[in-house]
């Protein structure tokens, strides 16, 4: 209880606008370099969304893809998400999500592009 | 990256993008269905067995490198061998894949999975299609659910 009103706290500092503003800015830049890579789909590109995003890559399924990304040092969510209707409609077992907050900054995306590249080294793909 | 090359040996990507006996056996006197939901791997294995032999083997479904390579080379491992011995592989494997003991002999090809002990998570993926024959051998009707 104690750490969560330090953390509410924290949040209420920092503001909702910032929080928002921060979060839509590395959607943003995280999408831009998603689009650059072969073989990626993002899956939803709704104008307005939060700052997740959920992914396929060619050939590789996202629950290879989680554990190498993890050896990497990236935490993503991998697997239907608990939403196995919307993966039918999109005709795929799985996504892997990455999703991003407050304490993220655009060196961890730059990382987490990195580490997908490396997925792909490692499938040859 | 040395780690994750033992867990992801050019074998098991081999297996992964060119799955062997990956068909439907049409008859087969045995088949059941492997489902993981969490991972939503689905398989359904086939087997032609004749006189307690398994003579024939085959497997459909989707899955991830490690579910479709371990089942992959499970039809090439149990080809030809009778029901029992079959029953022992399998136990060779699980123990394998969950221990830290050294992998008994006589796992050829099977043992380059022997690095998924290292991913509690994926064993279950490793083992599906394992627990696939065992429920079709079994007569099971029901699909076998791994979690």
């Amino acid at each position: 209880m104690i750490a969560f009103g330090a953390a509410l706290n924290w949040v209420r500092e920092i503001g909702y606008d910032f929080i928002g503003q921060h979060e839509q800015d590395l959607l943003e830049y995280a999408t831009a370099q998603f689009r650059q890579i072969p073989g990626l789909h993002i899956i939803r590109s709704a104008a307005a969304k939060a700052s997740v995003l959920s992914f396929t890559l060619d050939g590789i399924h996202p629950h290879d893809v989680g554990t190498i990304m993890d050896m990497e040092g990236v935490a993503v969510r991998t697997g239907h998400h608990c939403a196995q209707p919307v993966m039918d409609r999109y005709g795929i077992p799985a996504t892997t999500r990455a999703s991003f907050g407050v304490y993220n900054t655009r060196a961890d995306v730059d990382v987490l592009v990195a580490a997908i590249y490396k997925v792909k080294e490692m499938f040859g793909s | 990256m040395s780690d994750l090359r033992e867990l992801y040996q050019e074998v098991i990507l081999d297996h992964n993008k060119r799955p062997r006996n990956f068909r439907v056996l049409n008859p087969a006197s045995h088949e059941a269905k492997g489902h993981n939901p969490l991972c939503g791997d689905r398989i359904t294995v086939y087997l032609t067995v004749v006189d307690d032999i398994i003579q024939d083997i085959a497997f459909q479904g989707q899955g991830c490198a490690i579910s479709t390579a371990s089942a992959s080379l499970m039809t090439e491992a149990l080809k030809g061998k009778t029901i029992a011995e079959a029953e022992r592989l399998f136990e060779h494997f699980h123990e394998m894949v969950t221990t830290d003991q050294e992998p008994p002999s006589g796992m050829g090809k099977l043992a380059v999975l022997q690095g998924v002990r290292d991913y509690p998570s994926r064993v279950k993926c490793a083992t599906l299609s394992w627990h696939a024959v065992q429920a079709a051998l079994n007569r099971q009707t029901d699909p076998v659910i791994t979690e």
